[in-house]
């Protein structure tokens, strides 16, 4: 019972689809004995509801708050629940794993910061920037993610963490523009890059596309309200700035 | 022209990397992004900017589905790294500045082109994945 909601709240939190998730508590919930499954999941909160054979029926809700984006765990968990239902690993070593998996995937490693701000450079060059540009893009990009990482240790909104991210982003940029020859557009545009939420705009298609409409709505209003809020840190710092 | 490619894998793959997809399939999901952006590359010009996303994020989204069924990891896993170099973001960052500008003639132009790339990105997913969605009814159990 406990390990069907563990999983389904984790694929969630991790930023998987709905009919995943979905399917995932119906899978391993027929595979843990129950005859009737029945998942209910938003982006926003979890409803499962599970027949046993002798007539019971035990219902949990669990309410998700804070997301983070983790497509390794949502592939373990996917790879997980398979082998449960084909009966090759038990209840408990799924617990175990389970709980292994929400440990892990600490996102405050340098290796992060440092490749992000690969992307940043790589976003730069796609934008038309020259190496210069493309550089100074890939410091201020791992800089930026490194102010989201520590901002996510407190309890601040996702959108204000976009606000800050992109101010910081901007403000460097600019700083660094009076100094090296630089375009400061181009630098800011591949360093707010790594922000981007990937996740939840895809997500969102695919929630839509199969009839979702409830999160692939809300998931879509995701995306949005940070790419929103992105472009207003920068504008912030631009208008600070006296273009 | 081999830079072009690169620099769409290299995008890719440093994506799967801060949304943490698993070790073993980041090369995979950086190939998609270098497909996907060559794609977007090499459609004729003429076919407009939301032609050419579109095509563009329909190549990538193929390769998703056709690697998440080979290699049997969920879609997302390659499908979120590799439209990531399709995003106008560039777009996006010049309505903003011609709002700045109180030029709002110009941001109007640019939002409506940043809102229908946005959409030709999210068309070409749907196209694809419909495709294989149906493809897969019809055979067997679908991933």
């Amino acid at each position: 019972m406990d390990l069907v909601l563990h999983a389904g709240e984790l694929l969630l939190t991790s930023g998987a689809e709905i009919y995943r998730v979905e399917e995932t508590i119906e899978r391993m919930g027929r595979a843990a004995g129950f005859v009737q499954v029945e998942g209910f999941a938003t982006p926003t909160g979890l409803f499962i509801s599970l027949h046993a054979p002798g007539g019971q029926v035990y219902t949990r809700v669990r309410r998700t708050r804070h997301s983070r984006n983790n497509l390794a765990a949502i592939a373990a968990i996917n790879s997980l629940s398979r082998e449960f239902s084909e009966g090759k690993v038990t209840a408990h070593e799924v617990k175990q794993q389970l709980a292994a998996l929400t440990e892990s995937g600490s996102p405050h490693s340098l290796m992060r910061q440092i490749v992000g701000g690969g992307g940043a450079m790589a976003f730069t060059l796609i934008f038309g920037g020259g190496w210069l540009e493309a550089i100074f893009a890939g410091l201020i990009g791992a800089a930026v993610l490194t102010v989201v990482a520590l901002l996510q240790r407190y309890p601040v909104p996702k959108v204000l963490q976009a606000a800050v991210g992109g101010m910081a982003a901007s403000a460097m940029a600019l700083g660094l523009a009076n100094v090296f020859p630089i375009h400061p557009d181009l630098t800011t545009l591949g360093a707010v890059m790594v922000m981007t939420p990937g996740v939840a705009m895809t997500t969102a298609i695919r929630d839509l596309l199969s009839g979702e409409l409830l999160s692939g709505l809300s998931r879509a209003a995701e995306a949005l309200v940070v790419s929103v809020a992105i472009a207003t840190g920068v504008a912030i710092v631009i208008s600070l700035g006296g273009r | 022209m081999l830079i072009q490619p690169l620099i769409g894998f290299v995008g890719a793959i440093t994506f799967a990397y801060i949304y943490r997809v698993p070790a073993k399939q980041r090369i995979f999901a950086g190939l998609v992004g270098a497909v996907g952006y060559t794609m977007f590359l090499l459609t004729p010009q003429s076919w407009g900017e939301i032609g050419t996303v579109f095509m563009g994020a329909m190549a990538a989204a193929i390769c998703s589905e056709i690697l998440a069924r080979r290699r049997r990891q969920p879609v997302l896993v390659f499908l979120i790294p590799g439209v990531i170099p399709l995003v106008p973001g560039g777009q996006a960052y010049l309505t903003m500045l011609g709002f700045l500008q109180k030029e709002y003639a110009e941001a109007f132009v640019s939002l409506v082109s940043t809102v229908l790339a946005a959409g030709a990105v999210a068309a070409g997913i749907i196209v694809a994945s419909s495709i294989f969605r149906i493809y897969s009814s019809t055979k067997h159990a679908r991933r």
